[in-house]
Protein backbone atom coordinates (compact mmCIF):
# COMPACT_ATOMS: atom_id res chain seq x y z
CA UNK A 1 0.00 0.00 0.00
CA UNK A 2 1.00 3.80 -0.09
CA UNK A 3 0.69 5.92 2.27
CA UNK A 4 -1.67 8.83 2.82
CA UNK A 5 -0.75 11.94 1.81
CA UNK A 6 0.66 14.65 3.73
CA UNK A 7 3.46 17.54 3.70
CA UNK A 8 7.13 17.05 4.11
CA UNK A 9 9.76 19.81 5.78
CA UNK A 10 13.50 18.69 5.68
CA UNK A 11 14.78 21.86 8.31
CA UNK A 12 18.66 22.03 8.74
CA UNK A 13 18.47 23.40 12.35
CA UNK A 14 17.18 22.57 15.47
CA UNK A 15 15.27 26.04 16.07
CA UNK A 16 13.07 25.53 12.85
CA UNK A 17 12.37 21.89 13.62
CA UNK A 18 11.01 23.15 17.14
CA UNK A 19 9.19 26.03 15.95
CA UNK A 20 7.36 23.71 13.23
CA UNK A 21 6.49 21.34 16.26
CA UNK A 22 5.33 24.21 18.75
CA UNK A 23 2.87 25.35 15.51
CA UNK A 24 1.40 21.55 14.10
CA UNK A 25 1.79 19.71 17.79
CA UNK A 26 0.95 16.31 17.39
CA UNK A 27 -0.31 16.53 13.88
CA UNK A 28 3.57 16.30 13.06
CA UNK A 29 4.99 13.19 13.37
CA UNK A 30 9.41 13.61 13.39
CA UNK A 31 11.05 11.43 10.63
CA UNK A 32 14.19 9.84 11.70
CA UNK A 33 15.29 6.62 10.23
CA UNK A 34 11.68 5.67 9.53
CA UNK A 35 11.86 2.39 10.32
CA UNK A 36 8.85 2.35 12.31
CA UNK A 37 7.05 5.41 10.92
CA UNK A 38 7.29 4.50 7.06
CA UNK A 39 5.87 1.30 8.27
CA UNK A 40 2.62 2.61 9.03
CA UNK A 41 2.21 5.27 6.71
CA UNK A 42 2.47 2.95 4.01
CA UNK A 43 0.05 0.41 6.12
CA UNK A 44 -2.38 3.47 7.22
CA UNK A 45 -2.53 2.77 10.24
CA UNK A 46 -1.11 6.68 11.11
CA UNK A 47 -2.26 9.83 9.06
CA UNK A 48 -0.51 12.92 10.17
CA UNK A 49 -0.48 16.08 8.58
CA UNK A 50 3.53 16.65 8.23
CA UNK A 51 6.88 14.93 8.37
CA UNK A 52 9.55 16.66 10.08
CA UNK A 53 12.66 15.04 8.47
CA UNK A 54 15.13 15.84 10.71
CA UNK A 55 18.13 14.07 8.81
CA UNK A 56 19.44 16.72 7.76
CA UNK A 57 19.71 18.51 11.51
CA UNK A 58 24.01 18.31 12.01
CA UNK A 59 23.47 18.75 16.00
CA UNK A 60 21.54 15.64 16.61
CA UNK A 61 24.70 13.75 15.00
CA UNK A 62 27.58 12.18 16.32
CA UNK A 63 28.89 9.81 19.48
CA UNK A 64 30.98 11.84 21.71
CA UNK A 65 33.11 10.69 24.83
CA UNK A 66 32.69 13.74 27.38
CA UNK A 67 34.65 14.60 30.78
CA UNK A 68 32.27 12.17 33.17
CA UNK A 69 29.67 10.85 30.58
CA UNK A 70 28.83 9.63 26.75
CA UNK A 71 26.71 11.64 24.57
CA UNK A 72 25.11 9.70 22.18
CA UNK A 73 23.12 12.11 19.41
CA UNK A 74 18.98 11.15 18.87
CA UNK A 75 19.91 11.20 14.70
CA UNK A 76 23.28 7.91 16.09
CA UNK A 77 22.10 4.85 13.46
CA UNK A 78 21.93 1.71 15.40
CA UNK A 79 24.65 0.32 13.32
CA UNK A 80 27.06 3.74 14.65
CA UNK A 81 26.76 1.97 17.78
CA UNK A 82 27.54 -0.97 17.14
CA UNK A 83 30.14 -0.32 15.67
CA UNK A 84 31.95 2.63 17.37
CA UNK A 85 35.13 2.05 19.62
CA UNK A 86 33.97 4.77 22.07
CA UNK A 87 30.82 2.82 22.94
CA UNK A 88 32.84 -0.30 22.76
CA UNK A 89 35.11 1.52 25.28
CA UNK A 90 32.35 3.66 27.50
CA UNK A 91 29.30 2.00 27.50
CA UNK A 92 29.68 -2.00 26.23
CA UNK A 93 26.26 -2.83 27.48
CA UNK A 94 25.15 -1.22 24.46
CA UNK A 95 27.12 -2.64 22.05
CA UNK A 96 26.47 -6.08 23.33
CA UNK A 97 22.41 -5.03 23.14
CA UNK A 98 22.89 -3.80 19.67
CA UNK A 99 23.24 -6.51 17.23
CA UNK A 100 19.76 -7.87 18.72
CA UNK A 101 17.73 -4.29 16.93
CA UNK A 102 16.23 -6.12 14.27
CA UNK A 103 18.33 -6.68 11.37
CA UNK A 104 21.62 -5.44 9.95
CA UNK A 105 20.12 -3.37 7.53
CA UNK A 106 17.48 -1.83 9.67
CA UNK A 107 20.52 -0.46 12.06
CA UNK A 108 21.98 1.49 8.95
CA UNK A 109 19.07 3.28 8.58
CA UNK A 110 17.19 3.32 12.40
CA UNK A 111 17.74 5.71 14.98
CA UNK A 112 18.60 5.33 18.60
CA UNK A 113 16.81 8.66 19.27
CA UNK A 114 13.75 7.00 17.34
CA UNK A 115 13.72 4.15 19.32
CA UNK A 116 13.82 5.62 22.48
CA UNK A 117 11.01 8.27 21.48
CA UNK A 118 8.80 5.26 20.00
CA UNK A 119 9.34 3.16 23.75
CA UNK A 120 8.17 -0.11 22.49
CA UNK A 121 8.08 -2.10 25.59
CA UNK A 122 9.89 -4.82 23.94
CA UNK A 123 12.73 -2.21 22.24
CA UNK A 124 16.47 -2.81 23.24
CA UNK A 125 17.31 1.22 23.85
CA UNK A 126 15.11 1.99 26.35
CA UNK A 127 16.15 -0.73 28.99
CA UNK A 128 19.72 -0.36 28.28
CA UNK A 129 18.99 3.73 29.11
CA UNK A 130 17.44 2.97 32.38
CA UNK A 131 20.37 -0.15 33.37
CA UNK A 132 23.22 2.64 32.77
CA UNK A 133 21.46 5.73 34.14
CA UNK A 134 20.99 7.22 31.45
CA UNK A 135 19.78 11.20 30.98
CA UNK A 136 17.69 12.23 27.81
CA UNK A 137 17.50 15.68 26.69
CA UNK A 138 14.41 16.79 25.43
CA UNK A 139 14.31 20.16 23.54
CA UNK A 140 11.06 22.30 23.09
CA UNK A 141 9.79 25.73 23.11
CA UNK A 142 11.00 26.15 26.89
CA UNK A 143 14.40 25.42 26.52
CA UNK A 144 16.14 21.88 27.20
CA UNK A 145 15.34 19.66 29.79
CA UNK A 146 17.04 16.54 31.21
CA UNK A 147 14.92 13.87 32.34
CA UNK A 148 16.21 10.44 33.57
CA UNK A 149 15.99 7.22 31.68
CA UNK A 150 14.10 5.75 34.56
CA UNK A 151 11.38 8.94 34.70
CA UNK A 152 11.63 8.89 30.84
CA UNK A 153 8.72 5.95 30.15
CA UNK A 154 5.53 6.30 31.53
CA UNK A 155 3.27 3.84 30.06
CA UNK A 156 2.47 1.78 26.86
CA UNK A 157 3.83 3.83 24.02
CA UNK A 158 3.92 6.56 26.78
CA UNK A 159 6.48 8.65 27.75
CA UNK A 160 7.69 12.20 29.31
CA UNK A 161 8.42 14.06 26.57
CA UNK A 162 5.48 16.56 25.55
CA UNK A 163 4.05 16.50 21.66
CA UNK A 164 5.96 19.80 21.40
CA UNK A 165 9.19 18.39 22.37
CA UNK A 166 11.88 16.58 20.72
CA UNK A 167 14.80 14.00 21.94
CA UNK A 168 18.07 15.49 20.96
CA UNK A 169 20.36 12.93 22.18
CA UNK A 170 21.10 11.12 25.64
CA UNK A 171 24.17 11.44 28.20
CA UNK A 172 25.48 8.36 29.85
CA UNK A 173 27.83 8.58 32.70
CA UNK A 174 30.94 6.86 32.88
CA UNK A 175 30.81 3.33 34.76
CA UNK A 176 33.55 2.65 37.51
CA UNK A 177 36.26 0.38 35.74
CA UNK A 178 34.85 -2.97 37.24
CA UNK A 179 31.55 -2.52 36.11
CA UNK A 180 30.44 -5.90 34.04
CA UNK A 181 27.65 -5.99 31.41
CA UNK A 182 25.35 -8.56 29.65
CA UNK A 183 22.69 -8.76 27.64
CA UNK A 184 20.14 -11.49 26.80
CA UNK A 185 17.14 -11.65 24.72
CA UNK A 186 14.85 -14.23 22.72
CA UNK A 187 12.81 -13.53 19.89
CA UNK A 188 10.72 -16.16 17.67
CA UNK A 189 13.38 -15.46 14.72
CA UNK A 190 16.57 -13.42 14.71
CA UNK A 191 15.33 -9.60 14.24
CA UNK A 192 11.74 -10.21 15.53
CA UNK A 193 10.28 -8.37 18.57
CA UNK A 194 11.74 -9.59 21.65
CA UNK A 195 9.41 -11.68 24.04
CA UNK A 196 11.75 -11.08 26.36
CA UNK A 197 15.44 -9.59 27.17
CA UNK A 198 17.08 -8.77 30.00
CA UNK A 199 20.22 -5.90 30.53
CA UNK A 200 22.36 -6.57 33.77
CA UNK A 201 25.35 -4.36 34.89
CA UNK A 202 27.60 -5.12 37.96
CA UNK A 203 30.21 -4.68 39.53
CA UNK A 204 31.84 -7.76 40.39
CA UNK A 205 34.19 -7.35 43.57
CA UNK A 206 35.56 -10.43 45.08
CA UNK A 207 33.39 -12.98 42.53
CA UNK A 208 30.12 -11.30 44.38
CA UNK A 209 27.88 -8.98 42.56
CA UNK A 210 27.66 -5.17 43.64
CA UNK A 211 25.19 -2.86 42.78
CA UNK A 212 23.83 -4.90 39.96
CA UNK A 213 21.33 -3.71 37.85
CA UNK A 214 18.48 -5.91 36.12
CA UNK A 215 16.15 -4.31 33.45
CA UNK A 216 13.55 -6.42 31.91
CA UNK A 217 11.83 -5.49 28.30
CA UNK A 218 9.26 -6.94 26.81
CA UNK A 219 7.64 -8.11 30.36
CA UNK A 220 5.25 -4.98 31.27
CA UNK A 221 4.48 -1.85 29.31
CA UNK A 222 7.92 -0.07 30.11
CA UNK A 223 11.20 -0.93 31.51
CA UNK A 224 11.14 -2.84 34.32
CA UNK A 225 13.67 -2.74 37.03
CA UNK A 226 13.97 -6.23 39.65
CA UNK A 227 14.85 -4.08 42.43
CA UNK A 228 13.89 -6.83 44.14
CA UNK A 229 16.59 -9.14 42.80
CA UNK A 230 18.74 -6.61 42.68
CA UNK A 231 18.68 -6.53 46.68
CA UNK A 232 19.16 -10.23 46.74
CA UNK A 233 22.16 -10.72 44.78
CA UNK A 234 23.83 -8.03 46.22
CA UNK A 235 27.29 -8.92 48.09
CA UNK A 236 26.48 -12.60 47.30
CA UNK A 237 28.84 -14.70 45.08
CA UNK A 238 27.30 -16.57 41.77
CA UNK A 239 25.66 -20.01 42.34
CA UNK A 240 23.02 -22.04 41.46
CA UNK A 241 21.38 -21.87 44.52
CA UNK A 242 21.04 -18.13 44.09
CA UNK A 243 19.83 -18.12 40.69
CA UNK A 244 17.12 -20.62 42.26
CA UNK A 245 16.47 -18.09 44.93
CA UNK A 246 16.25 -14.73 42.38
CA UNK A 247 13.59 -17.04 40.34
CA UNK A 248 11.35 -16.71 43.32
CA UNK A 249 11.77 -13.23 43.53
CA UNK A 250 11.41 -12.27 40.01
CA UNK A 251 7.58 -13.78 40.36
CA UNK A 252 6.85 -11.32 42.68
CA UNK A 253 8.42 -8.37 40.48
CA UNK A 254 7.32 -9.21 37.06
CA UNK A 255 3.36 -9.73 36.24
CA UNK A 256 3.52 -10.16 31.76
CA UNK A 257 0.82 -10.36 30.11
CA UNK A 258 -0.12 -13.08 27.32
CA UNK A 259 0.53 -12.21 23.39
CA UNK A 260 -0.81 -14.26 20.98
CA UNK A 261 2.25 -16.49 20.78
CA UNK A 262 3.18 -16.89 24.71
CA UNK A 263 1.43 -17.46 27.53
CA UNK A 264 2.09 -15.19 30.88
CA UNK A 265 3.50 -18.34 31.91
CA UNK A 266 5.85 -19.20 29.81
CA UNK A 267 7.24 -15.18 29.40
CA UNK A 268 7.77 -15.64 33.50
CA UNK A 269 9.56 -18.80 32.83
CA UNK A 270 11.76 -17.50 30.09
CA UNK A 271 12.71 -14.33 31.99
CA UNK A 272 13.84 -16.46 34.91
CA UNK A 273 16.19 -18.63 32.29
CA UNK A 274 17.79 -14.81 30.68
CA UNK A 275 18.08 -14.03 34.22
CA UNK A 276 20.27 -16.87 35.13
CA UNK A 277 22.09 -16.66 31.84
CA UNK A 278 23.10 -12.76 32.66
CA UNK A 279 23.70 -13.73 36.77
CA UNK A 280 26.50 -16.06 35.10
CA UNK A 281 27.49 -13.94 31.76
CA UNK A 282 28.30 -11.46 34.94
CA UNK A 283 29.79 -13.88 37.19
CA UNK A 284 32.01 -15.14 34.25
CA UNK A 285 33.28 -12.52 32.82
CA UNK A 286 34.77 -10.76 36.07
CA UNK B 1 -8.42 -11.51 24.32
CA UNK B 2 -10.04 -11.15 27.20
CA UNK B 3 -10.29 -8.57 30.17
CA UNK B 4 -11.44 -8.13 33.53
CA UNK B 5 -11.56 -5.70 35.96
CA UNK B 6 -13.14 -4.05 38.69
CA UNK B 7 -13.34 -0.21 39.63
CA UNK B 8 -15.03 1.75 42.70
CA UNK B 9 -16.92 4.81 41.35
CA UNK B 10 -17.58 7.23 44.25
CA UNK B 11 -21.03 7.34 42.89
CA UNK B 12 -24.79 5.43 43.61
CA UNK B 13 -25.48 2.72 41.44
CA UNK B 14 -28.03 4.62 39.55
CA UNK B 15 -26.27 7.81 39.06
CA UNK B 16 -23.53 5.31 37.58
CA UNK B 17 -26.01 3.57 35.41
CA UNK B 18 -27.18 6.51 33.98
CA UNK B 19 -24.12 7.75 33.32
CA UNK B 20 -23.38 4.31 31.27
CA UNK B 21 -26.25 5.41 29.33
CA UNK B 22 -25.52 8.96 28.59
CA UNK B 23 -23.88 9.55 24.92
CA UNK B 24 -22.66 13.03 26.41
CA UNK B 25 -20.32 11.42 29.21
CA UNK B 26 -19.84 8.44 27.13
CA UNK B 27 -18.26 10.44 24.28
CA UNK B 28 -16.15 12.60 27.18
CA UNK B 29 -14.60 9.34 28.82
CA UNK B 30 -13.83 6.74 25.28
CA UNK B 31 -10.18 7.60 24.82
CA UNK B 32 -10.27 8.87 21.21
CA UNK B 33 -13.91 9.35 20.86
CA UNK B 34 -14.78 12.19 18.78
CA UNK B 35 -18.66 11.68 17.65
CA UNK B 36 -21.56 9.35 19.83
CA UNK B 37 -24.74 9.17 18.15
CA UNK B 38 -28.01 7.68 19.33
CA UNK B 39 -29.61 4.90 16.75
CA UNK B 40 -32.25 3.88 18.66
CA UNK B 41 -33.19 3.38 22.17
CA UNK B 42 -30.01 0.67 22.76
CA UNK B 43 -27.90 1.01 19.78
CA UNK B 44 -25.16 4.02 19.92
CA UNK B 45 -22.82 4.62 16.65
CA UNK B 46 -19.41 5.87 17.89
CA UNK B 47 -16.38 7.59 16.12
CA UNK B 48 -13.16 7.41 17.66
CA UNK B 49 -9.56 7.96 17.08
CA UNK B 50 -7.50 5.70 18.58
CA UNK B 51 -3.77 6.95 19.42
CA UNK B 52 -1.89 4.17 20.34
CA UNK B 53 2.11 4.16 19.57
CA UNK B 54 2.60 4.07 15.69
CA UNK B 55 -1.11 3.99 15.01
CA UNK B 56 -3.80 6.99 14.48
CA UNK B 57 -6.60 6.00 12.85
CA UNK B 58 -10.07 6.65 12.97
CA UNK B 59 -12.50 3.84 13.54
CA UNK B 60 -16.71 3.79 13.17
CA UNK B 61 -18.48 0.91 14.84
CA UNK B 62 -21.82 0.81 16.57
CA UNK B 63 -22.35 -0.39 20.60
CA UNK B 64 -24.98 -2.07 21.23
CA UNK B 65 -26.42 -2.80 24.84
CA UNK B 66 -28.23 -6.27 25.41
CA UNK B 67 -29.39 -8.02 28.06
CA UNK B 68 -30.38 -4.62 30.07
CA UNK B 69 -31.40 -5.14 33.87
CA UNK B 70 -31.32 -1.78 35.00
CA UNK B 71 -29.75 -0.51 36.77
CA UNK B 72 -28.03 -3.80 38.10
CA UNK B 73 -26.18 -5.14 34.83
CA UNK B 74 -26.21 -5.00 31.09
CA UNK B 75 -23.86 -6.45 28.37
CA UNK B 76 -21.86 -3.93 25.67
CA UNK B 77 -21.60 -5.46 21.97
CA UNK B 78 -19.01 -3.28 20.02
CA UNK B 79 -18.35 -3.69 16.41
CA UNK B 80 -16.20 -1.18 14.24
CA UNK B 81 -14.42 -1.12 11.34
CA UNK B 82 -11.28 1.56 9.95
CA UNK B 83 -8.90 2.20 7.32
CA UNK B 84 -6.50 0.03 9.53
CA UNK B 85 -8.81 -3.80 10.16
CA UNK B 86 -11.80 -4.67 12.30
CA UNK B 87 -12.15 -4.64 15.92
CA UNK B 88 -15.00 -6.18 17.83
CA UNK B 89 -16.10 -7.00 20.85
CA UNK B 90 -18.28 -7.81 24.14
CA UNK B 91 -18.38 -6.58 27.66
CA UNK B 92 -20.48 -7.35 30.68
CA UNK B 93 -20.47 -4.44 33.00
CA UNK B 94 -22.01 -5.26 36.38
CA UNK B 95 -22.55 -2.85 39.12
CA UNK B 96 -22.80 -3.53 42.69
CA UNK B 97 -23.60 -1.28 45.88
CA UNK B 98 -21.34 -0.67 48.49
CA UNK B 99 -22.46 1.88 50.85
CA UNK B 100 -22.30 5.27 49.01
CA UNK B 101 -20.71 3.82 46.25
CA UNK B 102 -20.70 2.09 43.50
CA UNK B 103 -18.41 -1.03 42.31
CA UNK B 104 -18.29 -1.87 38.85
CA UNK B 105 -16.96 -5.30 37.64
CA UNK B 106 -16.67 -5.56 33.99
CA UNK B 107 -15.29 -8.54 31.31
CA UNK B 108 -14.82 -7.96 28.07
CA UNK B 109 -13.95 -10.04 25.26
CA UNK B 110 -12.48 -8.63 22.19
CA UNK B 111 -10.72 -9.37 18.53
CA UNK B 112 -9.13 -7.49 15.88
CA UNK B 113 -8.23 -8.09 12.48
CA UNK B 114 -6.84 -6.69 9.39
CA UNK B 115 -3.72 -5.04 9.29
CA UNK B 116 -4.24 -3.89 12.96
CA UNK B 117 -4.06 -7.32 14.29
CA UNK B 118 -0.79 -7.86 12.34
CA UNK B 119 0.77 -5.02 13.80
CA UNK B 120 -1.42 -4.63 16.87
CA UNK B 121 -1.39 -8.24 18.23
CA UNK B 122 2.03 -8.14 19.93
CA UNK B 123 0.21 -5.30 22.39
CA UNK B 124 -3.23 -6.01 22.23
CA UNK B 125 -4.15 -6.79 25.32
CA UNK B 126 -2.01 -4.02 27.47
CA UNK B 127 -3.41 -1.54 24.51
CA UNK B 128 -6.84 -2.62 25.53
CA UNK B 129 -6.05 -2.53 29.08
CA UNK B 130 -4.89 1.08 28.90
CA UNK B 131 -7.54 2.06 27.17
CA UNK B 132 -10.09 0.73 29.65
CA UNK B 133 -7.69 2.31 32.41
CA UNK B 134 -8.40 5.75 30.37
CA UNK B 135 -12.29 4.86 30.27
CA UNK B 136 -12.65 4.44 33.91
CA UNK B 137 -10.69 7.43 35.25
CA UNK B 138 -12.57 9.36 33.14
CA UNK B 139 -15.43 8.14 34.35
CA UNK B 140 -14.60 8.69 37.61
CA UNK B 141 -13.35 11.78 36.95
CA UNK B 142 -16.64 13.01 35.30
CA UNK B 143 -18.76 11.46 38.05
CA UNK B 144 -17.02 12.80 41.02
CA UNK B 145 -18.34 16.16 39.39
CA UNK B 146 -14.81 17.59 39.56
CA UNK B 147 -15.07 18.45 35.98
CA UNK B 148 -11.15 17.43 35.53
CA UNK B 149 -12.87 14.24 33.31
CA UNK B 150 -11.00 15.91 30.06
CA UNK B 151 -8.06 16.34 31.64
CA UNK B 152 -7.47 13.04 33.06
CA UNK B 153 -8.04 11.19 29.42
CA UNK B 154 -5.60 12.96 28.12
CA UNK B 155 -3.52 12.60 31.22
CA UNK B 156 -4.17 9.25 32.40
CA UNK B 157 -0.51 7.75 31.39
CA UNK B 158 1.11 6.32 35.03
CA UNK B 159 -2.38 4.92 35.97
CA UNK B 160 -0.95 1.03 35.29
CA UNK B 161 -3.49 -0.42 38.22
CA UNK B 162 -6.18 0.80 38.76
CA UNK B 163 -8.05 -2.47 40.50
CA UNK B 164 -7.26 -1.13 44.16
CA UNK B 165 -5.79 1.98 45.79
CA UNK B 166 -6.77 4.62 44.37
CA UNK B 167 -10.22 4.85 44.08
CA UNK B 168 -10.77 4.05 47.85
CA UNK B 169 -7.95 7.13 48.29
CA UNK B 170 -10.36 9.43 46.97
CA UNK B 171 -13.39 7.93 49.15
CA UNK B 172 -13.07 9.66 52.73
CA UNK B 173 -13.45 12.92 51.59
CA UNK B 174 -16.70 12.72 49.23
CA UNK B 175 -18.24 9.82 50.33
CA UNK B 176 -20.76 11.45 52.19
CA UNK B 177 -21.07 14.44 49.26
CA UNK B 178 -20.20 12.64 46.43
CA UNK B 179 -24.22 11.51 45.41
CA UNK B 180 -25.11 15.27 45.55
CA UNK B 181 -22.07 16.24 44.23
CA UNK B 182 -22.15 13.80 41.41
CA UNK B 183 -25.59 15.05 40.30
CA UNK B 184 -24.71 18.38 40.51
CA UNK B 185 -21.35 17.86 38.53
CA UNK B 186 -23.25 16.02 35.62
CA UNK B 187 -25.15 18.20 34.44
CA UNK B 188 -22.31 20.86 33.92
CA UNK B 189 -20.64 17.82 32.01
CA UNK B 190 -23.43 16.96 29.55
CA UNK B 191 -23.71 20.94 29.03
CA UNK B 192 -20.41 21.35 27.98
CA UNK B 193 -20.25 18.43 25.87
CA UNK B 194 -22.57 19.43 23.40
CA UNK B 195 -20.73 22.50 23.37
CA UNK B 196 -17.15 20.58 22.58
CA UNK B 197 -19.04 18.40 20.12
CA UNK B 198 -20.65 21.41 18.89
CA UNK B 199 -17.48 23.53 18.41
CA UNK B 200 -15.75 20.32 16.26
CA UNK B 201 -19.01 19.58 13.69
CA UNK B 202 -18.39 23.59 12.58
CA UNK B 203 -14.61 23.12 11.65
CA UNK B 204 -15.69 20.45 8.46
CA UNK B 205 -18.11 23.23 7.28
CA UNK B 206 -15.24 25.70 7.41
CA UNK B 207 -13.12 23.95 5.88
CA UNK B 208 -15.66 23.98 2.74
CA UNK B 209 -13.64 27.48 2.23
CA UNK B 210 -10.63 25.54 1.51
CA UNK B 211 -11.50 24.48 -2.28
CA UNK B 212 -13.34 27.72 -3.23
CA UNK B 213 -9.79 29.21 -2.16
CA UNK B 214 -7.90 26.41 -4.10
CA UNK B 215 -9.94 28.38 -7.41
CA UNK B 216 -10.04 31.42 -6.68
CA UNK B 217 -5.72 30.99 -6.63
CA UNK B 218 -5.85 29.31 -9.90
CA UNK B 219 -8.54 31.30 -11.91
CA UNK B 220 -6.08 34.13 -10.61
CA UNK B 221 -2.91 32.53 -11.68
CA UNK B 222 -4.52 31.75 -15.02
CA UNK B 223 -5.40 35.44 -15.25
CA UNK B 224 -2.34 36.81 -14.49
CA UNK B 225 -0.46 34.06 -17.11
CA UNK B 226 -2.57 35.14 -19.78
CA UNK B 227 -1.80 38.51 -19.13
CA UNK B 228 1.78 38.02 -18.62
CA UNK B 229 2.03 35.65 -22.42
CA UNK B 230 -0.35 38.79 -24.16
CA UNK B 231 1.93 41.54 -22.82
CA UNK B 232 5.35 39.72 -22.75
CA UNK B 233 4.78 37.30 -25.93
CA UNK B 234 3.15 39.21 -29.05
Amino acid sequence: MKAPSFDYVKPDSLDDVLALLAQHGDDARILAGGQTLLATLNMRLSEPELLIDINAVEALKGIEAKDDHLWIGALVRHSQIEDSPVVAQHAPLLMQAAPHVGHRAIRNQGTFGGSIAFADPAAEWPVCTVALDAVFHLAGSQGVRKVPAAEFFLDLYTTEMASDEMLIGCEIPFSPPDTKYAFQELARRHGDYAIVGVAATAQMRGGAFNNARLVFLGMGNTPIRALDVEQLVEGKAFSDDLVSQAKQALVGVLQPSADLYSSANTKMHLAGVLMGRVLKQLAESA
Amino acid sequence: MELLGEQLIGAGRQTVWDALNDPEILARCIPGCEEITRLSENQLQVKLMVKMGPVRSRFAGTLTLQDIKAPESCSLVFEGTGAAGFAKGGSTVALTEEGAQTRLNYAAKASIGGKLGQVGGRLIESSARKMADEFFSAFQAALSGNGAGDNAADSAPGNGELQSGRPEADAPEGASVQPAAAGAGAQPAVAAAPAAAHAQSSRPEGSGWRPELYRVFWFALGVFFTLLVSRWLP
